[in-house]
């Protein structure tokens, strides 16, 4: 995934300013900073939801926003995109049918089984749990077996249990050869689920490194925060 | 088009399980036929039967417009809109999936009005019943293509019950002129004009190829 001089404005809102980035397959990249920084933003223009207002944005080598490039894409965002009025496996169901999957039944079955949603699937979504809506969310999210997943705060509002067994679950997916871009606040979930780290604040990248770099990572989150940076 | 036709029989999935918008739209016109009832005395009289056509698709566009701007409502619960743009299909498919879905229920209200219309108005509806619902399929395709594409655009919109109406009646008055001729000569001589039913397919036509092609935009954010 390349971002080439990537900016995105909002009428006279600047939300990424000239943006660099190139994210290697198999890798896993965490997005931090405060919040108005631009990385909801950067997630939702990988994911073609939106189109860049100057430079350029490739997956794969294919502009982000042409569908070839949102096959290839997992988006898991900070709402569940999911219908109350539908029982958890007809949401994927349906899912699957938009992305074309070939048997979307199985499919679906597959990964309720996967999140431990195999109870619950005929359960309309407006009476899950948050923590079961967030899996059945990222099991949406995952229905096409993308090789691009994009994470938006999946970590907000769950319990301890909860948010360990979405490490995991991030962790196979990592193990499984999938490249991982992960926004968070957290930043010891940065450092156990992803190899490189990025800073933004107003729209720009003020750090980049390895997630091995905790310290590195955690002054240039707290200056940007702080508006230092 | 097999995502678009999994789009509708959502919809309408969701819509028998929750009969949240037949139910209003269906109330919405029950109540402009009781209001013009009311509005007009004496009954059934043949000036009222002359203007009753008319009257016909005033209640059909104002149940049209209340039905539709909430077409994408659901939509917006839990961002789902961004699951349909997310998926990796020409997004006009998602356009006519839902323009299907919005038609099947909107034709529901519509049957059931006409028929509150020929009791109210004494019109015999049953005589040209095949011809009337091929009229109003005709000018509920308009309708709610046009319709069904300015929901999405309004959805977004801070103020999105006063955009709807603004953007979409303008554009309206092809299928109503079409509709409404069509409708009245249909009562009163038995027959359709063919001038006024291809106004109908050609106006369709463009709203329909229209907003497939320009949804890809109004989609995005």
């Amino acid at each position: 995934m390349v971002c080439q001089s990537l900016s995105k404005r909002f009428g006279r809102a600047v939300a990424l300013d000239a943006l660099e980035l190139v994210v290697e397959p198999g890798e896993g990249v965490a997005l931090l900073g405060p919040n108005g920084a631009g990385k909801s933003t950067l997630l939702r223009l990988i994911a073609g939801l939106a189109r860049p207002s100057a430079g350029h944005l490739a997956v794969d080598g294919t502009p982000a926003h042409q569908r070839e490039a949102r096959a290839r894409v997992g988006y898991i965002g900070h709402a569940t995109l999911l219908y109350g009025e539908l029982t958890a496996r007809e949401n994927l169901v349906f899912a699957g049918k938009l992305h074309g999957v070939p048997d979307p039944g199985a499919r679906a079955d597959e990964l309720l089984a996967e999140e431990e949603l195999a109870p619950v699937a005929g359960d309309r979504v407006q009476s899950l749990s948050r923590g079961m809506s967030q899996r059945l969310a990222i099991a949406r999210g995952l229905i096409h077996d993308p090789p691009l997943v994009l994470l938006d705060e999946p970590f907000s509002g769950l319990d301890r249990a909860a948010a360990r067994r979405l490490t995991d679950r991030l962790q196979r997916l990592r193990a499984g050869g999938r490249t991982v871009v992960l926004v968070t606040h957290e930043l010891s979930r940065a450092a156990e689920l992803s190899t490189a780290s990025l800073v933004l604040s107003r729209g720009r990248v003020v750090h980049t490194g390895r997630s091995e770099d905790a310290a590195g990572m955690e002054h240039a989150y707290l200056a940007a925060v702080e508006g230092r940076a | 088009m097999r995502e678009g036709v999994a789009l509708c029989l959502k919809d309408l999935l969701i819509e028998w399980r929750s009969r949240d918008r037949v139910v209003s739209t269906l109330l919405f016109a029950l109540l402009v036929v009781l209001v013009f009832h009311f509005a007009l005395p004496g009954g059934a009289t043949a000036r009222t039967q002359e203007n009753a056509p008319g009257l016909l698709w005033v209640a059909y566009i104002l149940a049209a417009l209340f039905g539709l701007g909430r077409a994408f409502s659901l939509e917006l619960d839990n961002d789902a809109i961004a699951g349909l743009a997310l998926a990796p299909v020409e997004r006009g498919w998602i356009f006519l999936g839902k323009a299907a879905a919005n038609l099947v229920i909107l034709a529901l209200a519509q049957a059931v009005t006409a028929l509150a219309f020929a009791l109210v108005f004494e019109l015999d509806v049953f005589a040209v019943a095949g011809r009337l619902a091929g009229l109003v399929l005709l000018g509920s395709l308009g309708l709610c293509a046009i319709g069904t594409f300015f929901s999405a655009v309004a959805v977004r919109t801070r103020f999105r019950e006063v955009m709807l109406p603004l953007l979409m009646l303008p554009l309206l008055v092809p299928v109503l002129s079409g509709a409404v001729r069509a409708t009245t000569s249909l009562f009163e001589t038995g027959s359709v004009p063919f001038d006024a039913v291809q106004l109908l397919i050609v106006t369709d036509a463009i709203y329909l190829i229209g907003s497939f092609l320009l949804f890809d935009f109004v989609v995005d954010e």
